[in-house]
């Protein structure tokens, strides 16, 4: 089989399932379409003609819950929506992330009132929290790249073996892809 | 463009009548049953409620504009029963202002009707000079109209955006939020903040006007025409367009008076009434535009109408700034005890320090009394009711939204319409959920 | 289900709806206006009081010094002489308290009458008087405009906890959100609402009318946390208001 002897040895590079999933996972986040308050419009505005957000970094909108794997809980949630906010979470296929953008879903922001739940983390567990009243899109892209870091890192594995033994796992495959790929 | 007041906002628009789908103010839904309809014809079994479906639509359903639910009662495909439900952005904003002192309150004003904030300030501050008896120095005000419009430009083009999103023309939310993206870079100068722009000051404003401003709104001035007629050009003689929203919603002369709607779904209807030209607060009583009315009061007539404001917005925008480019007179009321002290004066001088001090700490005190103020917000008629018992803080703090009152239209318009007019009938009305609910 | 009692005939594919209306309305009048779309009542109003037809309706007599030259309270005087408690102008807005009893129809008469004409309700609220004064405790706030006059007008009515008050529904369709607001806010019942339940706050809400004074600014229950009974203390322990 001499025809085809080092002929894929600069493109094949062997790796675990793991990465190779959440390498695909991360760049193509589908994210629930789903506004809540003043964040949705930066929200829209980021993904809009200037910032270009979605397409950009191979995101999509869906309207559906059971289509989306991210979550961005933009805007004020009160006690008459959080019950909401938990059913579409809960109708999201696994694996998912959640985006707090905005002080209001952070910490309640500057409603301190009887009608708002002081932080979606209550509801939901967030894996990002993206400052400002509202953030600009420039601080939604930033969130959106730290939650990718995140995910890069995230591991069935650490669901078995614990999270130290998943980290100490993927800091070696990614020693070792790296490696490879510089070599 | 022969606008005037009382004048037909359609009459430039009749060579398009000769459209296959029938004239314009025609009532589609009324010639002929539309395909897709369920006919029941046994009056037994319409009664016995056997074809009625109830639909869910909301409060995550992306055209409802926000966090909005409407519950539909169908025949087939035509709606029989609607009631919207609201309240899911209810933040408690008029319990907060009970709370706070006079100055504190414009930041929350900005977030009830978040794509129109400087409006919003604007009528607050409105309301707190009229029970403090304070009037902005002139050059202030004229700033506060040329914000005021280009921010009714800016929430005119969110509203284009996703209406026409909702209809099906997708690109038009993006050349919208295109050319809303430099007005947010003009407010970005003058105040600092893209969205929740807390812009407007009690006494007029304190700051001064950064360089280059004035440069800003000129080269937007000269190239947002040019944009909108793009926008006309994609929607107006669009045959898509016009079956979507022609005779789709239509509200009589007396249905808008009896429900007490403002802004373009009154005008749309026929009524002119503008707070503007009938109460004129600022200068607007010395500027001159134009009010558009609409003559079929469908959604049709109700896009000329917010089309037409946004050319006339502009004509505001620009008279204004002739007139303020050539000022060099102060821009804030600093006599007033009711107006913070100014800068320099809080560095250099302890009677200043002194009154900043009390000022910032323990606000002011205004006369015993109440107040109700209204300006024409983007959507209509935005009042502010302040009842002051003398204290520092409100003793009643009232937002009348334009929006949560034009909403209960609704169930009006959407009763015999068919299903997929729903998302039209909402688009049209223009609402912002966070005023809806505030 | 919905406002459906509240709904008057204004059918969407009326005849007549088309195309009509911009004519005889766009010049600053409005459809009450019309002699044939006057109703019945004003035509009383005028039987009633011919005498009235001396008074001063210009412009000025609604921002007169003398608060018994306004419009609005001539007519009254002459057609529901016991109604009017108490007037008050303040920045020039004229205030009138009404009898509660009276509410609907002192708002039917400047409705009806053709030349007050207080024909569209900007806003209708409510505000807690508790710590203003000792009784009654809530005002019914309603904000008319009148459309052919360029006019505003505030009628209030004084009522108890407890105690109902007329509801402007059958005046104006615009009432029915309001109304649900205030009831919502206050607990103030208006009787003859078509739809009185709540309206922001969910259809469960137990913890009472918030903005009352006696309500606190954050309410008397936290949020739990999901699936569980432990709530969240809340940051800023900081006593940023009144209390209430």
């Amino acid at each position: 089989m001499g025809l085809i002897d080092d002929r894929f040895d600069k493109n094949v590079f062997t790796t675990s399932m793991d990465f190779l999933f959440n390498w695909g996972r991360r760049q193509s986040l589908w994210w629930l379409q789903f506004g809540l308050a003043c964040c949705a419009i930066e929200m829209i505005s980021a993904s809009m003609s200037r910032w270009d957000l979605p397409e950009r970094w191979g995101m999509l909108f869906r309207a559906s819950p059971r289509q989306a794997d991210l979550m961005i809980v933009a805007g004020t949630v009160t006690k008459k929506m959080a019950p909401i906010v938990r059913t579409l979470y809960d109708q999201m296929p696994e694996p998912k992330w959640v985006i707090s953008m905005g002080s209001c879903a952070n910490v309640g922001g500057p409603y301190d009132t009887y009608a708002v739940v002081q932080g979606v983390d209550q509801v939901v567990p967030v894996d990002i929290y993206v400052p400002g009243c509202p953030p600009t899109p420039e601080a939604l892209y930033y969130g959106i790249l730290q939650l990718q870091e995140k995910i890069i890192r995230y591991d069935t594995m650490a669901r078995k073996h614990g999270v130290d033994a998943a980290e100490e796992q993927r800091r070696a495959d990614r020693t070792e892809v790296m490696a490879e790929l510089r070599a | 463009m022969a606008i005037s007041t009382g004048q037909s906002a359609r009459d430039d628009f009749r060579d398009i009548e000769q459209s296959p789908y029938g004239k314009p103010g025609e009532v589609i839904s009324d010639t002929a049953a539309p395909t897709g309809t369920l006919t029941v014809t046994d009056e037994s079994v319409l009664d016995s409620g056997e074809h009625q479906m109830t639909l869910n639509m909301g409060p995550q359903h992306p055209s409802t504009h926000g966090v909005m639910r409407v519950v539909l009662k169908l025949d087939g495909e035509v709606i029989t029963d609607c009631d919207p439900v609201i309240g899911y952005l209810h933040r408690g904003t008029e319990k907060l202002g009970e709370a706070h002192r006079y100055a504190q309150i414009t930041p929350w004003t900005d977030r009830t009707d978040y794509v129109a904030a400087p409006l919003n300030n604007l009528g607050y501050i409105l309301a707190v000079e009229k029970l403090c008896g304070v009037e902005a120095p002139e050059r202030a005000q004229y700033w506060r109209v040329i914000m005021a419009e280009l921010a009714r430009i800016a929430s005119h083009l969110v509203w284009l955006g996703t209406h026409a999103l909702d209809i099906g023309a997708l690109s038009m939310s993006l050349y919208c939020f295109r050319e809303r993206e430099m007005i947010l870079d003009i407010f970005e100068s003058f105040c600092g903040a893209r969205l929740t722009t807390n812009m407007m000051e009690i006494g007029g404003f304190s700051r001064p006007i950064p360089d280059g401003l004035v440069e800003q709104i000129r080269n937007f001035i000269r190239l947002f025409p040019g944009r909108q007629q793009e926008y006309s050009d994609l929607l107006t003689a669009n045959p898509i367009w016009m079956a979507r929203t022609k005779g789709v919603g239509i509200i009589s002369p007396e249905a808008a008076i009896s429900y007490s709607l403002t802004g373009a779904c009154l005008r749309g209807s026929g009524i002119n009434y503008d707070v503007r030209k009938a109460e004129p607060y600022l200068v607007y009583d010395r500027l001159d535009f134009e009010v558009p009315l609409g003559e079929h009061g469908d959604t049709f007539d109700r896009y000329l109408v917010r089309m037409e404001e946004m050319r006339q917005a502009l004509r505001l925008v620009e008279q204004a700034l002739d007139h303020v480019e050539a000022m060099d007179t102060p821009m804030m009321a600093y006599e007033s005890p009711y107006v913070i002290p100014p800068h320099k004066g809080t560095m250099t001088t302890a009677e200043d320090m002194q009154r900043h001090f009390i000022w910032t700490i323990k606000g002011f005190n205004p006369p015993v009394g109440e107040v109700w103020q209204t300006i024409e917000q983007s959507k209509g008629e935005l009042g502010y009711y302040i009842v002051s018992d003398g204290g520092p803080m409100p003793y009643r703090f009232r937002i009348r939204t334009p929006d949560f009152v034009n909403l209960q239209v609704l169930p009006h318009m959407a009763q015999g319409a068919l299903l997929a007019d729903v998302v039209a009938l909402i688009g049209t009305i223009d609402i912002v959920l966070g005023s809806v609910d505030r | 289900m919905s406002d459906g009692n509240a709904r008057e005939t204004h059918n969407l594919n009326q005849e007549g709806t088309v195309g009509t209306g911009p004519a005889d309305t766009s010049a600053g009048g409005s459809p009450a206006t019309n002699e044939d779309a006057r109703s019945t009542d004003a035509r009383q109003v005028e039987a009633l009081a011919p005498e009235l037809d001396l008074a001063d309706w210009s412009r000025e007599a609604y921002f007169a010094d003398d608060l018994e030259r306004h419009p609005a309270v001539v007519l009254l005087n002459a057609t529901l002489p016991d109604a009017i408690l108490d007037i008050i102008r303040f920045r020039n807005e004229t205030t009138i308290h009404v009898r509660p009893e009276l509410y609907r129809e002192v708002c039917r008469t400047l409705r009806d009458d053709p030349r007050v004409a207080m024909n569209f309700l900007t806003d209708l609220t409510a505000v807690d008087m508790l710590r203003l004064r000792t009784s009654p405790r809530f005002d019914v706030v309603a904000q008319l405009y009148s459309l052919p006059n360029r006019v505003r007008l505030r009628v209030k009515a004084g009522i108890d906890d407890g105690q109902a008050v007329p509801s402007l529904v059958p005046l104006w369709n615009g009432a029915n959100w309001m109304e649900r607001e205030a009831y919502d806010m206050f607990g103030i019942i208006f009787d003859g609402h078509p739809n009185l339940r709540r309206m922001l706050l969910s259809d469960d809400w137990d913890e009472g009318h918030p903005l009352r004074k006696d309500y606190p600014l954050r309410g008397w229950k936290e949020f739990p946390v999901y699936n569980t009974e432990r709530t969240v203390p809340r940051l800023r322990t900081r006593w940023t208001g009144r209390g209430v």
